[in-house]
């Protein structure tokens, strides 16, 4: 999944500055200069320590590293972020290599951990961070009560209580919309409040309240910042991102790296940003419309043979579906089982019908009310086998009244007229 | 709370004409200040001279019953629609759900919107959106999808109750299945809950109830309009502290609707009878209550003819049939409402048996209760059951497979597929149909 190099320009410094601002705003310090990250690209100068520093602080405010391992780990930066690194589940030579190898190394350079950021902002850490920031700062949101997660031994599997799951489920979603009306209600009435106040005691006196509303005040200006931060750099964040390839590829082509024998299998033009979720996505999905086609493929047989209804085929398809098996590609003339079907869903305890006949329509005793699809099948495929037979017999016979008839004709002189 | 209502076609616009009417009157009725300050809340809007306007649009493809929809409700005197709060055109969609949906829909779209949107902005706090429309026309079965599809897009988180009426099984129009099929299957995914009255038993309450000769359209809209006020009008619920209820849609789907496979509301009151006789009868809540109760289990929509044979299933291993004639009608879950004299000493242990349910919803979670003192409709005591239950299963079935013999053999296709609906969003429609009826089969 190689993102396109298109718009790379100028403005990759301004992205990048709103990838810092997005990062000072949801809290950490210190925060690079995009003039520093241009500089840790190509691996030159003494960025390293600022790097450090800032996967550092990610990974302690993200929660990736635990606030134990971080006091146990205090002062020693590199160590940490390995250790976050592992965790988020992202691999690199140098993290192998002990500290003084490290620094002696030739391999590693502050490039390495522009990728190691890369890696954890494809993450999404940095929604995480966010969110942490706007539950710090906005008092009023309702955060979710952490309950234990621990269920008994004994829980009922059984689809009665998945209904009853269900169900209560959806009636707390609809609690939740009329909660959501009200807080709006709300909003709108304290809004009237204000603007009626407001109006009559004049701006001068709104300042004069007690300290919990500034505070309250400063609060909501830093998650305005956060957010109005995070909205910019959404707008500008693929740009972000093919910049971030290009830091790949000069990692790749770089001839200072040196192969390792922990080299991963993968192969390395192929930059996968963490997102394999997707492409197992598209995996299902280009799969899906070979089926339809086999599905269109079968209606225009159907439609040129004529001999058969659409209905039949799609149940055919049906059937051919559930086995596993191609759509058949053959359909011969299938006289006795030419009426519409209509499918049915198939009913989860008993072994009934898969579908059933329509009402009204002309049917034979053996197929009069309902047929499971398997059934139906092989009395097609029987259908099939046996008129198959016929044809060649027929075929057969033919020949040899021909082959009669022309033995007959041998003696024959005819004159044309 | 407010609650907006959007009326389409033709049917549409009549119901929700008759219904405004019923409301309105039931609520200005009597010296009942806090039922009627909260009614009109709910469905009008007040001028600063005490003018009640509808918070309702109005829309159909033809001029011609949107204004006369106006007109009936200017001339009662009490309450009128506003007056730019509709929009109509010249040519009909020609019962053709294809030709609303997919023609009509998207070319007003804007102008729709922004007349709901109109309305939205009147309401202090929106209860929610109640389009009203037939499955079986063109416009308020195709339109009406596509304006609640408007709808779910720009109000996500509000609520949406499709009431739809059925058409006649013998047949008003010939493609009626088949916009029935599309509308349905459509709004399944949608609306938070469809409430369904059939013209067929609308009617039987009409000619077998209430002693009426010559059935119109507008006495079977009237007795729909009453089993939908009596839905809809101020109640008190359990867990409302004295105070009537401010989000009745909002309540009504959280009670009934909260499983996404099951969405099919029906409603049926109790009593029901010509005006002229309810002054000559009494009524005694545990009669009522008695007889509304076997109407659901038995399956029987009014109160004539009930079967008194079927009774709930008793101990484990219920052989229950689920489509077979005569047999015990499961409910998934029950909304009671009763209204009028005496109603606190109603006895409703009949409703809690957990025999009446399915087997994986307790009681408390499947029945709610609504009351109010109040009698609604000048009778002095009524009971309303919206019920979540296997009693539109039926009807359903045999829409279903009318519709599926006409596609079997291509009937009316080309109509469709002119407008851009193709044979696989028929298919697609029929497949979610009857999830949803393989769903009811399976309640149990």
């Amino acid at each position: 999944m190689q993102r396109s190099k298109a718009p790379v320009s100028v403005e990759v410094k301004q992205v990048i500055g709103a990838l810092c601002r997005l990062l000072t705003a949801t809290g950490l310090d210190p925060v690079p200069t995009p003039e520093t990250f241009r500089r840790a690209k190509f691996g030159c100068g003494n960025e390293e320590d600022q790097f450090w520093q800032l996967l550092a602080s990610i990974l302690q405010n993200s929660g990736i590293v635990s606030d134990e391992v971080c006091t146990q780990l205090r002062g020693e930066c590199r160590k940490l972020v390995t250790a976050g690194l592992w965790q988020t589940g992202y691999y690199a030579d140098w993290m192998y290599e002990t500290e003084e190898r490290g620094q002696e190394g030739t391999g590693f350079s502050s490039r390495d951990l522009l990728l190691a950021l890369g890696w954890l902002l494809a993450a999404g850490t940095l929604e995480n961070l966010m969110t942490q920031r706007v539950q710090q700062l906005d008092r009023t949101l309702l955060i979710s009560i952490p309950v234990s997660r621990v269920f008994s031994g004994q829980l009922p599997l059984d689809s009665g209580s998945l209904r009853r799951l269900q169900w209560l489920t959806g009636c707390l979603r609809h609690q939740g919309r009329t909660l959501l009306s009200m807080l709006q209600e709300r909003t709108k009435v304290l809004h009237a409040v204000l603007s009626v106040s407001l109006s009559s005691t004049g701006p001068s006196c709104s300042y004069q309240s007690s300290t919990v509303l500034k505070e309250e005040c400063v609060c909501m200006r830093q998650l305005c910042d956060v957010l109005e931060a995070y909205l910019k750099w959404k707008q500008v964040e693929k740009v972000f991102w093919t910049w971030m390839d290009s830091v790949v590829d000069g990692h790749l082509t770089d001839p200072v790296v040196k192969s390792s024998p922990h080299a991963p299998t993968w192969s390395p033009r192929v930059c996968h940003h963490g997102n394999q979720g997707l492409e197992k996505l598209q995996n299902v999905l280009s799969r899906l419309p070979t089926a339809q086609v086999g599905l269109l493929c079968m209606k225009e047989s159907a439609h040129k043979r004529g001999k058969m209804t659409l209905f039949l085929v799609i149940m055919i398809f049906l059937c051919s579906l559930q086995d596993g098996l191609e759509p058949l590609s053959s359909l011969s003339s299938l006289h006795t089982l030419t009426q519409a079907y209509r499918p049915r869903l198939k009913a989860e305890s008993d072994s009934c019908p898969v579908r059933r006949s329509a009402e009204g329509s002309s049917s034979g005793t053996e197929v009069s009310g309902v047929i499971p699809v398997s059934e139906a099948a092989e009395m097609l495929l029987h259908e099939e086998a046996l008129l198959l037979e016929r044809r060649d017999k027929q075929r057969l016979a033919n020949r040899m009244q021909l082959q009669e008839m022309i033995g007959r004709l041998d003696e024959l002189v005819l004159i044309p007229p | 709370m407010s609650i907006v209502t959007v009326q389409l076609g033709q049917c549409g616009n009549q119901v929700g004409q008759e219904l405004f009417d019923i409301i309105c009157s039931d609520a200005v009725e009597g010296q009942r200040k806090t039922y009627s300050t909260c009614s009109c809340e709910r469905f009008f809007r007040q001028s600063s001279h005490g003018e009640l306007t509808a918070r309702a649009v109005l829309i159909d493809m033809e001029p011609k019953v949107i204004s006369h929809s106006m007109t009936k409700a200017a001339k009662s005197g009490r309450w009128r629609y506003g007056e730019h709060s509709h929009f109509s055109q010249k040519q009909g969609s020609g019962n053709n759900w294809a030709n609303g949906f997919c023609v009509h829909g998207p070319r007003h779209r804007d102008v729709v919107e922004e007349l709901v949107r109109q309305e939205v902005e009147c309401c202090d706090r929106l209860a929610g959106f109640m389009p009203i429309m037939s499955v079986a026309g063109g416009t308020g079965s195709g339109v009406g999808t596509y304006v609640t599809q408007c709808l779910r897009d720009i109000y996500p988180t509000s609520f949406i109750l499709n009431h739809l009426t059925w058409p006649y099984g013998t047949g008003e129009v010939i493609v009626q299945n088949y916009n029935s099929v599309l509308t349905l299957a459509h709004l399944y995914q949608l609306s938070d809950a469809i409430v369904v009255h059939e013209n067929d038993t609308v009617h039987r309450i009409c000619s077998q109830l209430l002693n009426i000769k010559h059935i119109s359209f507008s006495d079977i809209n009237r007795v729909i309009a009453h089993q939908l006020g009596s839905v809809l009008q101020p109640a008190l619920s359990a867990d409302s502290h004295r105070v009537y209820s401010r989000n009745p849609v909002g309540e009504l789907v959280s009670s009934l609707v909260c499983h996404p496979e099951y969405k099919l509301l029906g409603v049926c009151t109790i009593p029901n009878m010509p005006s002229s006789s309810i002054a000559y009868s009494t009524f005694s809540w545990p009669g009522l209550l008695k007889h509304l109760r076997q109407m659901l289990i038995s399956n029987s929509k009014m109160e004539e003819g009930i079967d008194w044979q079927v009774r709930p299933p008793s101990g484990s291993g219920w052989p229950r049939n689920p489509t077979g004639g005569g047999s015990f009608n499961t409910s998934l879950a029950n909304l009671l409402i009763l209204r009028g004299k005496d109603v606190y000493s109603a006895e409703t242990g009949g409703f809690e048996d957990p025999a009446l349910y399915t087997s994986w919803l307790l009681p408390e979670q499947a029945l709610t209760m609504w009351k109010s003192p109040v009698s609604f409709n000048k009778y002095e005591k009524s009971a309303t059951l919206v019920s979540n239950s296997q009693a539109l299963l039926r009807p359903l079935d045999d829409m279903v497979g009318k519709a599926w013999n006409m596609f079997a053999s291509r009937a009316y296709m080309h109509q469709y597929i002119k407008f851009g609906i193709s044979e696989e969003d028929f298919l697609d429609s029929f497949t979610s149909l009857e999830q949803v009826i393989s769903s009811y089969s399976q309640l149990c």
